[in-house]
Order: C-alpha cells, then structure tokens, then sequence
C-alpha cells in the first residue's frame, strides 16, 4: 500500500528526514513514536504533499503511484488522509459546503457519482454520530472558534466521511480529554478494515490501548531507529527516550 | 476640447428638461452650475483625489441623459431580478424613474415612495426641506455636479413610527444609448422618528455599454429611527460610477449599511456620515472585488460631532489581475464628543502581484475620553488554508476560491435577505472563477 524508501527532506538548508523507510501493508495498523522535533509531522505532510518541503532523496509509492509527482488534491483523490496535528481555521468557509466539495472531488475521482443533497445528508449525520458531534457543527465555519477536542474530533469525522484507504493520524490523541480520546478512537476502530492502513503518530500508549497497532516504529533525528509489535510502545513508556542517542550513534 | 478640460463636464450641465420648477430648486441648480464652472477639476493635490485621476471619465465626453427608456418591457428585467427577493420594486432607467416597470406593491400609513419628478410636479413642497437638507457647501464637485442636473431620483419618506417590513429595492438599470450617457439621480431618504425600514439600491445594466452613474443620496435619520441600506455595484464592466452619500443621523437612530461593489471600470464612492443627536450607531460594511482594468476607490468620513456615539467601519477588498482600488476612511471625533466608539478596519486579500491597493485609515481624535481603533491588513491567501483544503481533495482554483467566498462571507453575511446573500456570493463565485481560468 504505501512503500517508503531511503527519504531525505529539507525544510530550508535543514535536513530533517534523513533516510527513512517504512513499509505500510494493507489493512495494518502503524503507530510512530518519538521525541519532539524528531520529524514525525514533517514525514506526514511531506506525504501529503504540503509546499515548503524539499525532497532530496529516497521514494514514497502510494497504491502504485509515487506520491512526489503527485498534487496534494491528487493523492488526497488516490485515498491518502492527513488528520492534522494542528487543524485549520477556515473563517467563513461553511463546514457542509467543505465537506460535499471534499466528498464530491474525491467521488468523482474514484469514478463515482456526486451525491444528491438528500443522501449527503444522510451520510453526514450518520458519520457525526460515531464522533458524538453536533449537528450545529455543519453550519458553522470549518474549524474556526472550534474547541482544541472538537478540532480533533472534526479531524476524525472528516475521515470517516471520506473513507481514504491510508489514513495519517497526527498527535490525533494530545488536546483529547478522556472521554474524547475514546470516542475518537472508537471512531478510528470503525473504520478499520482490510483495506484500510492507519498510521497513528503519538506520544502516549495510551492512545494505543485503544487503537492497537500491528508495529510500533521509532522515529528519532528523521530516521526510523527501531521497529517492533505493540510491546515496543510500553517499554517507550517506561524508559523515555534517553537511550536513543546511544542507538543513533551505534547506526 | 483639449485645451480646457473643465469642457469635459460641461455637457453634463444640460438644463434638465423638466417643465416648470419651483423657484426654490431652480436656484439651487444654477446656484451649483455657477459653482461648478468656477471650481477646478479635482486634482491630485486635492488629498480626497490623492489615488484617482478623472481624466479616464472626461474623456469619454459624457452628456447628460434626458429621454426616458420606454422601449423596455417588465420582461426585459427578467435577467436582473434577484431570485427569491420579496420587495417593493422601484425601477429607475437611466437615471429616470420609470413607474410602468416598477412594482411598488402597498404602503402602510405614512409612507410615501416613488420618483422624484414626479413629486417634484404634485407636491413640491414635500422636498423644499429635504433636498440639499444633508450635503454641505460648497458641495464636492460631483455632487455639485448633480445638483446642477437635479431632476430625477427616488423619494422614501416615512412618517414618525412608520414601519415598512419588506425591503425597498430600488432597481438603478443603464441601458446603452447612442452616445455615452451621464445619469445623475438624487434619492433623498427620510424617516422620521421611530421608522423603520430596508432600502436596497442596485445599480446593474443590460449589456457591457459604456455610460456614467453619479448619484447622491440624501438619507435623514430622525429619533429612534432605524435603516438597514444595502447598496449593491454592480454595473457594467465598461461603466463609470460615482456615489455621493449623505447621511446625517438623529438621537438614538441605528444605520446599518452595507457597499458591495463588483462592476464597473472607474468607481468612486464616497460615503459621509454625520452624527447630530447622541447614542446614535452608524455601521458602515463594504466588499469589494476588483479585476482587469478595474478601480474602486472607497472615501468614508464619519463625523462624530456629538458625544456618546458608535461608528464602526469594516471593508473587506479581494483584488486580483491588476485590479486596484483604494480605501480612505477618515473618523473625525470632535472635542466634546465624548465617550465616542469608533472601529474601523480594512482588509485586503491580493489575488495576483500587479493587484493595487491603497489603503488609508484616519482617526482625528480632539475629545480625550473615547474608545478608537483601527487595522489595516494587505495579505496574500494563507497557504495553510489552501493545502487543508486540498488534502481533502478539492482542487487548487476551489479552494482559492473557497477561501476568497469565505473572507468575504464576513460581510455578505451581514445582508438582511437570504436571498440576496445567495446572490452575491453566486456573482463573487463566478467573478473569481473567472479570474482563476485566465
Ligand atoms: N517550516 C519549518 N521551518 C523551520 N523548521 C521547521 C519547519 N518545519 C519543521 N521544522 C523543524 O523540523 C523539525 C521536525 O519538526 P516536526 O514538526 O516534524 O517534529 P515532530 O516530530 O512532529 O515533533 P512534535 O512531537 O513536537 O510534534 C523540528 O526541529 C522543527 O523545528
Ligand atoms: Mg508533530
């Protein structure tokens, strides 16, 4: 589903991926974890295909495709997701117009047909029940005056919307009082499947309780240094991170 | 012609062909046809013509129109009705107001509506105190302009607690005539004490013919009183249009006006308002798009001579291709006008880098106990917004577009009617995809 290769990217003359692989099969379940600033975020919008990234070397192939040549509208069409660490304020874009042109763009890729307005509907209420959100939310702008938890929650739901076949999670669980990290991930759980891969970036296990990944990589100075099963994020909890800069060195 | 450019405007001072006047109106317009040949054109050492330069406008050899459309059918308005708007229907064409395609529908007590002329020949005296009532000597040259060729315009008077709950539309169409036409309507608005009502001015045009709008209107607020005026730019893209208003604002009396301004090459707006009597609020929201071979120039003047009023000024401008307009907002609060409001604000998105925008914010405080403020911001679209957008899969020209509806959404939303918003954000929509296929 997703093969990355050897990925090098600079923000400005700053290399902040520095050869980083990771294989992503279909249906499986990727948590990243590591320390701040290590480029977890970087990874996921480079993939996204977010400007003011340069990418040096290395490759990302998406269902076949290799994302670089891609637009971001382009591989959002092909099924690629990005729930955003920090979601976008729209002011004055109206949340039910975003969602039916993000639907309707993406349907009509997948060579289906544009939804009428009374089955969109259907498909948005639907949806805003699994995220336990309110309906208001539709007539307001996207995201603007929206809380840090119901920022996150809108990330979730516009997923579960849009159905892509990969989903990036990032830091979908930090701003989530308790409650809400449930509801989320519960979300996130309906939407597993065979065909649908999630990478969940995070810094706490306890996202993972919920939404249990098949492996569990570190991610630290741009490189993926180890990579193990759910086990792995426990003995993160427990040792923190200070071990890593002997692993680097020994790299 | 070419020696003398003041020339220019002189076929715009055509006697107005209307029979007989009283004495009163006579003398104001050869009062201002004097005043007006004496004067200067305005020029760029003027401050308020600092940005704008007339000589596009003269050169054109504009002449005062004076015939009346009748050729046009109520269907022929078919195209510049908005759908869904319930009004009451006035329609001027050309500067004359034209009852066979109008629809005034029924007044309540105490209302009079309807053209100027004619209640000019049925009961002049209605208007003795009301024209010129606002607008202060020596009047700006366009407005002296149009006192000069005073002849036609829309009347809205209504008596002390009147209410008129649907809204006022007043339909301003140019068709094109052989030669280059001036229309210079007056509208003059009264409501006395506790009125109420919404006015609606729209000025379109059938076809892309090149012709000149130079309005002035008049509006009164007595006590209490309260308008909503939405006043919509719409012209043809070949058009020059000039607005002079004047508003002058009683005790306690709310104006709420809204300037969208879409059409026309050359535009000039110019919008004063001045408070008499205290706890008295005057919004002024503004939207404008300005493309190719387009300038929209926005002059406002709040006067607060009184204490204890609220102003507040907010235009939102998106301009793309080499689009230009400019934003003059003077807030005057004089010495005594104490426990003055004022914020006024300017926003600008710039879609293209040969897009101009001048802009000019003025607080003139003399009074010491007052709340003021102001903001000017110049800005390109956030790229953060466009790439949320297109993650989502919707293409780049939708979500530039979506972004530009969405900053202008803050003031379309501010429109009294449903269908009127719709409307605009329909003619803004189809504006910027325009620009983004080029
Ligand atoms: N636009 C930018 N300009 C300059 N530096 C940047 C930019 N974007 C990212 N960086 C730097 O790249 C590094 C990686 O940042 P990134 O956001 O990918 O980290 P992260 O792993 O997601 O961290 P966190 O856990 O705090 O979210 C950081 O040192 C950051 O300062
Ligand atoms: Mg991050």
């Amino acid at each position: 589903m997703l093969s990355v290769k050897g990925l090098r990217a600079n923000v400005g003359d700053k290399e902040i991926l520095r050869g980083l692989d990771l294989e992503v099969g279909p249906g499986e379940v990727h948590a990243i974890m590591g320390p701040n600033g290590s480029g977890k975020s970087t990874f996921a919008h480079v993939l996204s295909g977010r400007a003011g990234y340069g990418v040096t070397a290395g490759s990302a192939i998406f269902e076949g495709r290799d994302l670089f040549d891609l637009e971001p509208e382009e591989r959002a069409r092909l099924g690629l997701f990005l729930a955003f660490q920090y979601p976008v304020e729209l002011p004055g874009v109206n949340n039910t117009y975003f969602l039916k042109a993000a639907l309707n763009s993406i349907r009509k890729a997948r060579g289906e047909s544009e939804l009428d307005a009374v089955s969109f509907l259907r498909l948005i209420k639907e949806r805003l029940k699994i995220l336990h959100l309110d309906d208001s939310l539709l007539k307001r702008a996207v995201n603007a005056g929206f809380s840090g938890g119901e920022k996150k929650r809108n990330e979730i739901f516009q997923m579960a919307l849009l159905e892509p076949r990969l989903a990036i999670l990032d830091e979908t669980d930090s701003g989530l009082d308790i409650d809400a990290l449930r509801v989320v991930a519960d979300g996130v759980n309906a939407l597993r499947g065979p065909e649908r891969s999630m990478i969940v970036v995070t810094h706490y296990q306890r996202l993972l309780d919920y939404i249990e990944p098949d492996y569990v990589h570190v991610l630290a100075k741009g490189r993926i240094i180890r990579s193990g099963g759910k086990e792995l994020a426990l003995e993160l909890e427990e040792k923190g991170y200070g071990w890593i800069d002997a692993e680097v060195e020994a790299a | 012609m070419n020696g003398d450019p003041q020339i220019g405007f002189e076929r715009w001072l055509a006697e107005p062909s209307a029979g007989a006047a009283p004495d009163w109106l006579e003398s104001f317009r050869s009062g201002a046809r004097e005043d007006v040949r004496a004067r200067l054109l305005p020029h760029s050492k003027e401050e308020a013509w600092r940005y704008t330069s007339v000589k596009s406008l003269l050169e054109q050899g504009f002449a005062q129109s004076d015939e009346t459309m009748t050729a046009l059918q109520p269907d022929d308005l078919e195209e510049i009705l908005v759908p869904g708007f319930e009004t009451h229907r006035l329609v001027l064409v050309n500067g004359r107001y034209v009852p066979e395609l109008s629809a005034p529908g029924d007044w309540p007590e105490g209302v009079r509506v309807g053209g100027l002329r004619a209640l000019l020949e049925s009961d002049p005296d209605a208007l003795r105190e009301r024209i010129n009532a606002t607008v202060d000597e020596p009047q700006p040259f366009f407005s002296a302009l149009n006192t000069a060729g005073l002849d036609d315009g829309l009347v809205v008077l209504l008596g002390p607690g009147a209410i008129v709950e649907r809204p006022i539309e007043l339909i301003h169409l140019s068709v094109g005539l052989d030669e280059p036409r001036v229309a210079q309507p007056r509208h003059i608005v009264r409501l006395d004490a506790a009125a109420q009502a919404t006015l609606v001015e729209r000025y379109v045009s059938l076809g892309n013919s090149v012709y000149c709008t130079n309005s002035v209107v008049e509006v009164s607020l007595g006590r209490d009183a309260i308008l909503r005026h939405e006043r919509v730019q719409m012209e043809s893209p070949n058009a020059f249009h000039l607005t002079g208003l004047y508003l002058v604002q009683d005790e306690n009396s709310h104006y709420m006006g809204v300037n969208i301004g879409l059409g026309a090459r050359w535009a000039r707006t110019d919008l004063n308002a001045r408070f008499r009597g205290r706890h008295a609020e005057c919004v002024l929201r503004g939207l404008y798009l300005a493309g190719d071979g387009q300038l929209l120039d926005y002059h406002l003047d709040v006067d607060h001579a009184v204490p204890d009023c609220r102003s507040q000024e907010n235009f939102k401008g998106i301009l793309h291709g080499k689009g230009r307009a400019v934003f003059d907002g003077r807030v005057l609060v004089a010495k005594d006008a104490q426990k003055t409001d004022a914020a006024m604000s300017n926003r600008n998105l710039m879609l293209s880098e040969q897009a101009e925008v001048d802009t000019k914010p003025r607080l003139e405080i003399k009074a010491d106990d007052v709340k003021c403020s102001h903001g000017t911001t110049v800005g390109q679209i956030d790229p953060e917004m466009l790439f949320y957008l297109r993650s989502r899969g919707i293409s780049e020209p939708l979500a530039r577009r979506m972004v530009c509806l969405g900053f202008a959404g803050e003031i379309i939303e501010t429109l009294g009617s449903e269908a009127l918003r719709e409307h605009i954000s329909e003619q803004v929509g189809r504006r910027l995809e325009a620009t983004s296929l080029s």
